[in-house]
């Protein structure tokens, strides 16, 4: 069996220096801006409020869980609540039962139905192609 | 005379149409080309791959597969493909986002997402009309 690389590069979620980290460390300095990287994976299960809520880990909020934060992860899974800004450097994913009141920016988001999302939403592959200038309709075909 | 559409039937603007104005419709809709204007129904819209449009899309269900500019009210469902890549603010009580779409603009989804819609900037849903004679 392949055994798994002892490293893994992450990015600090204030300053986004690349970092490369032992597989199994749970923080780290960050040498850009000297501040502690959390890169563990961490789950939300009761009420948690705090100013931010930063690791370049997956976060899941339980059904029971509720997080009031400035959001910034890897992989974010709402099955709860989340009240604030959330970026997620891969994807987020919320459940039927989840809540996600904030912006969300992130390059996958999956909403399964019945779930709430109220905030300004960017995500997807294609965003460089909804700046480019769009091309006008005709207006000799107008059926108006 | 000209008989009623069947509730289920499919109007079709296909690739090579482009289409600028008001538009109603009963049942369902599918557009695969250029659309620019009002969109007012409650029924199913679809939007094909390759569609664009720019519009004020109010109706029971959108299925978004192409491109799109403007604002979105579902009084059900709307579903955003792979393939989907849209530009606008977006109200329903239900939404479902496909793995690789593309979005940009303000969501309000859940169960009380039309409550507020005749107050704030989206656009008021309209009836489906009949086409004056």
């Amino acid at each position: 069996m392949g055994k798994l690389p002892d490293k893994r590069l992450v990015r600090c979620p204030r300053c986004e220096t690349p970092l490369e980290v032992s597989r199994n460390a749970k923080s780290t300095l960050c040498p850009g801006c000297h501040q502690n990287v959390r890169t563990e994976d961490d789950a939300v299960d009761t009420y948690c409020a705090r100013r931010e809520f930063f690791t370049e880990g997956e976060v899941t909020v339980g059904k029971k869980g509720v997080l009031i934060a400035e959001v910034r992860v890897v992989r974010l899974v709402v099955q709860g609540e989340v009240k604030g800004t959330v970026q997620a450097r891969e994807s987020v994913v919320v459940a039927k039962t989840g809540r996600v009141y904030g912006d969300i920016r992130t390059p996958v988001l999956s909403v399964e139905a019945g779930a709430q999302v109220t905030g300004r939403c960017e995500f997807g592959p294609g965003l460089a192609q909804l700046r480019a200038p769009e091309p006008a309709v005709d207006a000799g075909v107008s059926a108006a | 005379m000209a008989e009623a559409p069947k509730p289920d039937s499919t109007t079709i603007l296909a690739s090579d149409c482009s289409f600028k104005g008001e538009m109603s419709f009963e049942g369902s809709m599918r557009i695969d080309g250029r659309f620019e204007g009002k969109i007012g129904s409650k029924g199913r819209l679809a939007v094909g791959k390759g569609a664009h449009l720019t519009a004020d899309v109010t109706v029971g269900q959108a299925n978004i597969d192409g491109n799109l500019k403007g604002n979105i009210v579902a009084a059900e469902r709307v579903e955003l493909t792979s393939s989907a890549v849209v530009a606008a603010d977006l109200r329903a009580p239900k939404l479902v986002v496909a793995e690789g779409a593309t979005f940009v603009g303000n969501v309000h989804v859940g169960p009380d997402a039309l409550k507020g819609a005749e107050k704030s900037e989206f656009v008021v849903p309209m009836a489906a009309t009949p086409i004056k004679k």
